[in-house]
């Protein structure tokens, strides 16, 4: 395949001062085909932007750059968007106009008419030609921008999330057909999610703070291993680590649910929490809790666990134990793991992160107790996982707010608990490891042996596998 | 009802004073059984009250509270304690009649009322159970034949028994029952069973007598534990300002001094807490400590003497009579000195930087935890004893100063215990003074002026070797020992 020589030396770019990418030093030489990956804000965005000609130079050179750069974004999408906007408000007939229609939006620029036709069926927009372009959603409005891009006759496809915001089929659809394209196209993709890179990629590039840090070659296999690791984002081949086969609870009757709560109340003197709570948690049925704040989520899960002390003037049973009828709390905790920030706020404890961990073997706030090799191995395996092999031996309580919190969700997942309760488990947490976690939990939801109550607030935090909701 | 210890012959009393043993996990294997299924019913619902009620239910036990009518019918902070926590809650008539356990968690001086009240409306055989032994000690309650008396006295602030439980482990414990009221020889299965259910066991059990308890108790709060910390803030901060060291500073270095310095005490003993100091600085506040030491004996030989022949509780219960009109005044003095009313400058103090400028603090808690163990264990209280009423407990009470000052640290311990600090700090301040004169911002507040470090090699091992040789020292080790093998991993 022949292409263009892309070649960025000590290149710094400014967009608006808003963002800076920093002494970039990049190749793309003809056949190469990459992928731009990096945290969220990290500038990979930006890098590719620069591909397609934005930003300002304010140092190094940018040269072999082809014509025809098309670029698919969120920013363009919005670009077009207000344009559209902007048409109307300047529109000074008296008539209620919608704007450019998506047929003229696809034609305008195409150099492939035929093959703007394909498309327009095979991504179902066909009914929607005559309608406003800023009437469609999200995802219609993505799949014209693709079409715009594809049909433009590009020397260069600069794709920036491309797969965002598609339905399933669609996504399906263009993997296939980028595939296929890429045979003489040369492409530079940015993705978030390190699973979905097609297998057409043959390089990557990381960015962080701006700086293009690493450039790997996929053929390189241990390079690409660790920017693999790097990233986190091990989706394909998670492994959460085993629990420990010397712990065994008293087993649970299978026919009974796990939890359920009767007319349940929470009141104080002076408020009511909830009133009349009728939940029932059956084994492998995963729940996720949502409201706003105040309404009680924390305080409806705390019932569960026995932290509320208003869990024994309610009609509750755990695990087989009518609560306040003569169990101990922690017969009711051994089944359970557990994270929230309140739990983070109690944790103030110097013990190493290795004990933390460990310490979700006894259900307790440091470890009391002397643990065993097994359980020793185990914490490794998950600070492995999390990539904090290294601060095995640190205290807990220096490291930072995000840092302490993977550390808990370890804890809370380390003995795979029959029940795990993850309250707003991803705050305080960067993208690579809210991804992490959230991989985490979905492998943890289709296993058999653990049911999630999972409560959060961000909708693109949801988990494959939990289909029950509560809303408070 | 006379002093029960005077009536106690010689060899009885020396009998029960050492009475005191560093009991094993594996003594307290039946759990919480022995109360299983029993009806517990707290009186008193503070801070003790309601944080081992939470304990004893979350360990699967009956609690309910026992408030006056009063109480109730407006709602009070003990309902309202005792409500929104899930408990059940009623008057004394409802529930004490069918309780097996009544838990006495009021504080000393209404002691007497209270078992007046309660004792006609216990069920026979029942079992009554104190946090503190001075009613049956110093006032002589004498309690029903057919009712167990126990005590189980968690050594540590009502919240940190929660908390330490809530996080899987508990506070150190001391147990006892009273021999006078045992008939069925149940008392030491139900104090164990006690001290499970609010965890107590993980962290070490005490087994003691009612009169170890009271007696040591009284020293060590009264000593070392309020007293010195009383009298060490406030003639550590006017020494400071004739010196000339910024207020703020010195009041800063003070208030959080006591708290830093005695957690390196916490964790290895008078030893650690003077290794955190320079060789020319140990060996000036090892001076400085015997000096005070020389000094403050008879003072505490005659807090011993007083607590020993009920002088002391006679004293406080004629205040008692008299609507505490002494500890009221006192407490209205305290709050007066220039040390309480001046606020804690905002500079930054270094941990180790606390060490330096306060040799003199670190040279007082020495002076006053050995003497207040010396004096014990010379009375015949036992060493395990006289450790966790000196040295243990006083990093506890130093975290109250380093939260709200003097005044805090009087409003959280007993009225008991703050009568018997006034009157030690009253004495105590005039018999320094003659000391303080000697004493100089090297020694509180600059630290000394250190170009060079060298000490007499002799000089050093000697001193070291005193330090480290005290018997408050050996014990500790063992104590602290058995801690690490109750497996906490700090």
């Amino acid at each position: 395949m022949t292409g263009p020589h892309i070649t960025l030396d000590d290149l710094s770019v400014d967009f608006d001062g808003r963002f800076q990418l920093h002494d970039v030093t990049w190749a793309i030489a003809p056949g190469e085909q990459w992928l731009i990956t990096g945290a969220n804000g990290s500038g990979k965005s930006a890098l590719a932007a620069v591909l397609a000609g934005e930003g300002d130079i304010t140092s190094g050179t940018l040269s072999g750059l082809p014509d025809g750069v098309a670029l698919v974004s969120y920013e363009r999408q919005a670009e077009l968007i207000a344009a559209e906007l902007r048409k109307d408000d300047a529109d000074i007939l008296d008539v209620i106009s919608d704007g450019t229609p998506v047929a003229e939006v696809i034609a305008d620029g195409c150099l492939d008419e035929q093959l703007a036709e394909e498309l327009v069926d095979t991504l179902g927009l066909r009914p929607l030609m005559d309608r406003a372009f800023r009437k469609l959603s999200t995802g219609e409005t993505r799949k014209v921008m693709l079409i715009r891009a594809l049909t433009s006759g590009p020397d260069l496809l600069v794709l920036d999330e491309p797969f965002d915001g598609l339905d399933h089929d669609s996504l399906l659809w263009l993997r296939g057909y980028l595939t296929d394209r890429a045979k003489t196209l040369p492409m530079v993709m940015v993705l978030n999610r390190f699973d979905e890179c097609p297998d057409f990629i043959t390089h990557m590039a990381y960015v962080e703070d701006g700086r293009l840090l690493h450039q790997v070659d996929r053929a390189d296999e241990r390079a690409f291993g660790e920017l693999h690791q790097l990233l986190h984002l091990k989706t394909s081949d998670l492994e959460v680590p085993a629990g420990d086969p010397a712990i065994e609870l008293p087993a649970l009757n299978p026919d009974e649910p796990l939890v359920q709560i009767k007319r349940a109340t929470v009141r104080y003197t002076d408020n009511v929490v909830f009133e009349n709570l009728d939940w029932t948690i059956e084994a492998n049925q995963h729940w996720q809790v949502s409201g706003p704040n105040g309404s009680g989520k924390t305080c409806l899960l705390s019932l569960i666990t026995g932290d509320h002390p208003q869990c024994y003037v309610n009609d509750i049973t755990v695990f087989g134990f009518q609560r306040g009828t003569g169990e101990s709390i922690w017969q009711i905790k051994q089944y359970i793991g557990y994270v929230s920030t309140a739990l983070q706020w109690e944790y103030r404890v110097g013990t190493s992160l290795r004990n933390v961990i460990i310490s979700g073997f006894y259900d307790s706030i440091g470890l009391y107790t002397r643990s065993t090799d097994t359980q020793k191995a185990i914490a490794d395996d998950w600070l492995a996982l999390l990539g904090m092999t290294d601060r095995a031996d640190e205290p807990f309580n220096a490291m930072s707010f995000g840092e302490q919190r993977l550390a808990l969700i370890a804890r809370a997942m380390v003995k795979h608990p029959p029940l795990l309760i993850l309250d707003e488990p991803c705050l305080g947490l960067d993208d690579m490891n809210r991804q992490l976690v959230l991989a985490l939990i979905e492998r943890i939801c289709a296993g058999s042996t653990t049911t999630v109550l999972y409560v959060n607030h961000r909708t693109q935090d949801h988990i494959p596998g939990i289909d029950q909701h509560l809303a408070l | 009802m006379a002093n029960y210890f005077n009536t106690l012959s010689l060899r009885e009393q020396l009998a029960e004073l050492g009475k005191c043993r560093f009991m094993h996990l594996d003594e307290f294997s039946d759990g919480v059984e022995a109360l299983k299924g029993k009806k517990m019913v707290v009186i008193g619902c503070g801070a003790q009250g309601l944080n081992q009620g939470l304990n004893l239910r979350d360990s699967g036990l009956d609690v309910s509270y026992a408030l006056r009518e009063g109480a109730i019918a407006e709602q009070r902070q003990s309902w309202k304690n005792a409500t929104e926590n899930g408990f059940t809650v009623g008057t004394y008539e409802e529930l004490l009649p069918t309780a097996d356990v009544v838990l006495n968690l009021t504080p000393d001086k209404q002691h007497t009322n209270v078992v007046n009240t309660i004792m006609p409306m216990m069920k026979q055989g029942a079992c009554l159970s104190y946090s503190h032994g001075f009613n049956i000690v110093e006032e002589g309650m004498q309690v029903r034949d057919d009712i167990t008396v126990i005590m189980v006295a968690p050594k540590c602030p009502g919240s940190e028994v929660r908390a330490e439980y809530v996080r899987g482990f508990g506070v150190p414990t001391l147990i006892a029952v009273h021999e006078d009221n045992d008939p069925n020889g149940e008392g030491l299965a139900l104090a164990k069973a006690y001290a499970v259910g609010t965890g107590g066991h993980k962290a070490g059990v005490l087994m003691s007598s009612f009169i170890a308890e009271v007696k040591s108790d009284l020293m060590g709060e009264q000593t070392i534990l309020c007293g010195m910390l009383q009298t060490g803030s406030l003639l550590c901060f006017d020494k400071m300002i004739e010196e000339g060291v910024e207020p703020g500073y010195a009041a800063k270095l003070i208030q959080y001094g006591w708290e830093t310095v005695t957690e390196a005490l916490k964790y290895g003993g008078v030893t650690n807490m003077m290794d955190r100091l320079s060789n020319p600085a140990k060996i000036r506040a090892f001076e400085l400590s015997e000096q005070m030491k020389d000094i403050m004996r008879p003072l505490y030989n005659k807090h011993q003497d007083d607590i020993m022949t009920g002088a002391f509780s006679s004293g406080m219960m004629e205040d008692w009579a008299n609507d505490d009109a002494k500890l009221l005044g006192w407490r209205a003095d305290t709050a007066e000195t220039a040390f309480e009313k001046t606020e804690a400058g905002d500079v930054e103090i270094s941990e180790q930087e606390y060490f330096d400028n306060g040799i003199l603090m670190v040279a007082m808690v020495k002076a006053g935890v050995e003497l207040a163990f010396e004096t014990m264990t010379a009375a015949g209280i036992i060493a395990d004893s006289a450790y966790y009423e000196s040295l243990h407990e006083t990093p506890l009470i130093a975290n109250t100063i380093a939260r709200k000052k003097l005044y805090e640290m009087n409003a959280t311990i007993s009225d008991t215990a703050e009568y018997g600090c006034y009157l030690y700090n009253h004495a105590c301040v005039p018999l320094l003074a003659d000391f303080m004169t000697g004493v100089t911002a090297a020694d509180i507040g600059v630290g000394l002026d250190l170009d060079d470090t060298a000490v007499d090699n002799a000089r050093l091992i000697e001193v070291n070797a005193a330090i480290r040789s005290h018997p408050v020292e050996e014990i500790g080790a063992e104590l602290r020992g058995y801690m690490a093998d109750m497996k906490r991993i700090v």
